[in-house]
């Protein structure tokens, strides 16, 4: 159990600012997620934080005390990585068992948490197979089953599930937050994709060029962005953002509507526009709305299935309720 | 931090080794190739010691310029250099071609096209000048004696004997002689040196976009064309690699000189540093850093086109 | 494959025809030097035993006492395989903190290395031949280890280096978060991991070291005199022991020959530096 802080952390390489000072704390038990587009500097926090690479300044805190110059191995965390980093000439058994070989535990101690990590990750039929012999899903397995045997104060995730196929990532996004619950020990899980954010996440960090854009529950993200990029990158589909006349009424300078926040309705409403690609999903049903004369393409999504095809003249009525305001810097509006 | 230090740390030794590899000879090359230096010398017993007193300044590369056998030494080093490797090339590129496609027996020929290049170089040497190109006892020998054994018999033929008594006989080349040694020289390299350029070559036909010559098949592109427009084009960054590696092996070229034309005049770079070593190590020195500055010449381009490939 | 074409009378008969040619005519002369060991001396030089004659044993079994063949031999197993060794031993831990610990002089530190590789032997001809007789280790086996140690370590890092790299950074890094301490890295993870990449090196390097020809038959006389100075030594028999030289010499080349087949691929990696792949 860890409580992580960052303070005034940078990273540059070479003369390039990754990470410009930053400040961070999370909370022991947490789960948090780093998010960001590809190139935001979220893997590279994470390395600092696992002593993978070095800060340039600042000092990370674990549980009070200062690891900035210490060893990876010496923090007490556990990391899975992107790729599962398994030794590929090592069975599932000495994999799991390597990092309590290396901390000098007994045989019969190694034996009995390789059994238990095993069971509990349905390896048990696998662990004298090379990881070549296992599928993503099972190799991943192993990346966590190693991790857990550590017995870490924290987990690091780095895109752990990003390798996978769609079906299979869903059901590993469900196992980790089950795995949380189940452990309450801080985990820290990096990734670009907002849903597994905002499905696992105790917190979220939204970060952008090695910025910390916002903290907060994912709701907190998707009810109160704190900025444009926030809110364009939480939530799917996006955010709509205005600019111009209709921001103007409203006193702001970029107004945002989320597509659910607008309904359709037959006639009348506050704006109206043409279909251009409706995407039925059954359940929802996607619009890319034309010739609002509010901007190029204004996405809505409708609940059930919405008989408006290619061409349709559509009438719009947003929740005025749910408008975000944001000024010329990109800033919400209160 | 000592965890991350120990890492660079481990480069240590084979930077210090090197560097001390390096350095060291080198130095005491280029301070030889300055002062008056002999090994033996009845007149001048002082010359005999390395010592700054006996300082020449450009004088010993002066003599070396002024020297026939350095002039002849560097022109027979590009010689044999340019035409192993023009040989070379020419025919890695033929023969990896050939055997770029599957036939019966592909792995088998490939075997006996790679050999040559393990053979150790003294072996290659002493192997061709006598055993093949010996005038009298080699197979060169033996192979003209028996034409013209032929060409006897036909002679005595009753009828058109007279025909072949116009044919004249057959003398074998003596490739120990100054003017012919150079050839045995190239032929023994090329014969070792053809299977590298093959395999690289090779190597590289294999990574060769078979998608985009069936694109060229349907647009109507010949075999001609395909190999023109394509292959080609395709081998001339492995071509550039091989003309250089060779260039710079060939430049130290030895065992093969020693062994074929010892005595005889014909002389590269490293022989007559060789020769200089013998006493004059003044010569020697300024004869070794004339090498050293048309090796870097060479090793420039060289480590430029690796070094474009080697952090990707 | 993929392309349909007209089997052609060049595919079928004229490319293997022509693929065999070439590659009987490039081995000929091995095949030669080997037919001719087995002929004696009287034989080897009579045009009518070119390819029928009383094969013998005579020159195999008198190696010994027409050339000290095994003493040669003997030294250059040695030096071989020390150097070899000491090359490794060197080169691993530095190809390792290059691939896996890369800083921004890595690159040229590595561009240096090969230039050194570009050195004309001869240039340093006579500083090697006084420094090795001044420390008085001229004509010994750890001087001729040494040099060869040093003349193909470059090679040898680069090599071990192209291998790193294809070794998933993040495997080292998760050994890093298990706890492994530099040394165990090595060999608990990239040694194994490297195995191939490691053997082929090594086999690379020892058949450098084994045909070796400027400064085994430079600064060597008898005591550590490799098979390169013995076969040196006996360049011109002009004729009179064909047969037996032809023995000596196949017994120095061929183990190296067959080694050598077993890394072709290598070869090519090893000698264009990664280039050409």
């Amino acid at each position: 159990m860890a409580r992580i802080v960052l303070e005034k952390v940078t990273k540059t390489f070479g003369t390039a600012e990754v990470i410009p000072p930053l400040d961070l704390t999370i909370e022991d038990g947490e789960f948090t997620v780093f998010v960001g587009p590809s190139g935001c500097g979220k893997s590279t926090l994470l390395r600092l934080i696992a002593g993978l690479e070095e800060t340039t300044s600042g000092r990370v805190l674990i549980d009070g005390g200062d690891v900035t110059e210490v060893s990876p191995s010496k923090r007490g965390l556990a990391m899975v990585f992107q790729t599962y980093a398994l030794y590929p000439h090592m069975t599932v058994r000495k994999n799991i068992a390597f990092p309590m070989r290396m901390a000098g535990l007994s045989q019969a101690e190694q034996d009995q948490r390789v059994e238990v990590a095993a069971e509990s990750l349905n390896l048990t039929d696998y662990l004298d197979r090379k990881p070549a012999q296992l599928s993503g899903g099972q190799r991943q397995r192993v990346a966590i089953g190693r991790a857990i045997v550590r017995d870490p104060s924290a987990f690091l995730f780095d895109e752990p599930l990003s390798n996978l196929d769609a079906a299979l990532r869903v059901g590993m996004r469900v196992e980790i937050t089950e795995m949380h619950a189940r452990m309450k020990t801080t985990m820290i899980y990096v990734t670009h994709d907002q849903v597994e954010a905002m499905t696992m996440a105790d917190r979220i960090v939204v970060l952008r060029a090695g910025v910390i854009e916002q903290v907060g529950t994912p709701l907190e993200l998707y009810r109160t962005p704190r900025n444009t990029f926030v809110a364009g990158f939480i939530g799917s589909p996006k955010m709509n953002l205005l600019e111009g006349s209709e921001a103007r009424k409203h006193g702001a300078h970029t107004l945002g509507i989320r597509p659910e926040h607008i309904d359709v309705v037959d006639s009348g409403g506050l704006w109206s526009g043409t279909v251009g690609v409706a995407e039925h999903l059954g359940s929802d049903t996607f619009f890319h709305v034309h010739d609002t004369g509010l901007t190029e393409k204004l996405m809505v999504r409708a609940v059930g299935d919405v008989a408006l095809r290619h061409g349709d003249k559509i009438h719009l009525n947003p929740r005025t309720h749910e408008l975000h305001r944001f000024d010329a810097a990109g800033l919400r509006m209160p | 931090m000592s965890d991350r230090r120990l890492p660079r740390l481990l480069q240590t030794p084979a930077v210090v080794l090197l560097l001390i590899w390096m350095i060291v000879p080198l130095s005491m090359t280029l301070f030889f190739s300055f002062i008056r230096y002999v090994l033996n010398s009845l007149r001048r017993p002082e010359w005999t010691e390395p010592s700054l007193s006996n300082w020449r300044g450009f004088g010993n590369y002066n003599y070396v310029l002024n020297n026939n056998d350095f002039l002849l030494a560097v022109q027979n080093s590009l010689l044999i250099v340019c035409s192993i490797v023009l040989l070379t090339v020419i025919l890695g590129v033929l023969i990896a071609v050939l055997i770029n496609k599957a036939f019966p027996g592909r792995s088998i020929v490939r075997v006996l096209l790679i050999s040559p290049f393990f053979v150790m170089p003294a072996v290659n040497a002493v192997l061709w000048i006598n055993m093949i190109l010996d005038p009298v006892l080699g197979l060169q020998g033996l192979a003209v004696e028996g034409l013209n054994g032929t060409l006897q018999n036909l002679r005595a033929a009753p009828g058109i004997g007279w025909f072949f008594s116009l044919w004249p006989e057959l003398q074998p080349i003596s490739f120990r002689a100054t003017q012919t040694s150079a050839y045995a020289v190239i032929i023994m390299v090329t014969w070792q040196w053809t299977p590298f350029a093959v395999l690289i070559f090779m190597t590289s036909l294999q990574s060769e976009d078979q998608q985009q010559k069936e694109a060229a098949v349907l647009d109507g592109a010949g075999v001609w064309s395909q190999f023109r427009f394509l292959t080609l084009p395709h081998l001339s960054r492995p071509i550039a690699i091989v003309v250089m590696i060779q260039a710079i092996f060939h430049l130290s070229l030895y065992a093969e000189i020693e062994i074929v034309s010892r005595g005889n005049g014909n002389k590269n770079l490293p022989y007559l540093i060789g020769e200089f070593a013998n006493n004059n190590i003044g010569a020697a020195s300024a004869t070794g850093i004339f090498a050293v500055i048309l090796a870097n010449i060479i090793a420039i381009f060289l480590l430029r086109m690796i070094g474009k490939t080697l952090m990707e | 494959m993929g392309i349909v074409s007209e089997t052609s009378t060049f595919t079928k008969i004229l490319r293997p025809v022509l693929a065999w040619s070439v590659g009987i005519l490039f081995f000929f002369p091995i095949f030669w030097m080997v037919l001719t060991s087995f002929k004696t001396d009287a034989d080897a030089v009579k045009p009518e035993f070119l390819f029928f004659f009383t094969p013998t044993l005579e020159n195999y079994l008198n190696m010994t006492e027409n050339y000290d063949y095994w003493r040669f031999a003997q030294n250059s197993v040695i030096t071989s395989v020390f150097a070899t060794a000491g090359a490794l031993a060197v080169a691993i831990p530095c190809a390792y903190a290059m691939a896996f610990n890369p800083s921004r002089a890595t690159k040229d530190v590595l561009m240096w290395m090969l230039s050194t590789k570009m050195l004309p032997a001869a240039a340093v001809l006579y500083p090697m031949t006084f420094l090795t007789k001044s420390l008085g280790l001229f004509d010994t086996h750890f001087m001729v280890i040494i040099v060869l140690m040093l003349i193909n370590l470059p090679i040898v890092v680069w090599m071990l280096f192209t291998y790193f790299k294809e070794i998933p950074r993040e495997i080292i890094e998760a050994g890093q978060m298990d706890g492994v301490t530099t040394w165990g890295e090595i060999r608990e993870i990239l040694i194994p991991l490297a195995w191939g990449g490691i053997a082929s090196t090594a086999l690379l390097c020892f058949i450098f070291c084994w045909n070796e020809a400027y400064w085994t038959v430079r600064l060597t006389t008898t005591d550590a005199a490799t098979l390169s100075k013995l076969i040196e030594g006996n360049r011109a028999p002009e004729g009179l022991f064909f047969g037996r030289l032809s023995a000596v010499s196949a017994a120095a080349v061929g183990p190296i020959v067959v080694l050598g087949w077993f890394c072709q691929k290598q070869l090519v990696q090893g000698l264009t530096f990664g280039a050409v792949k």
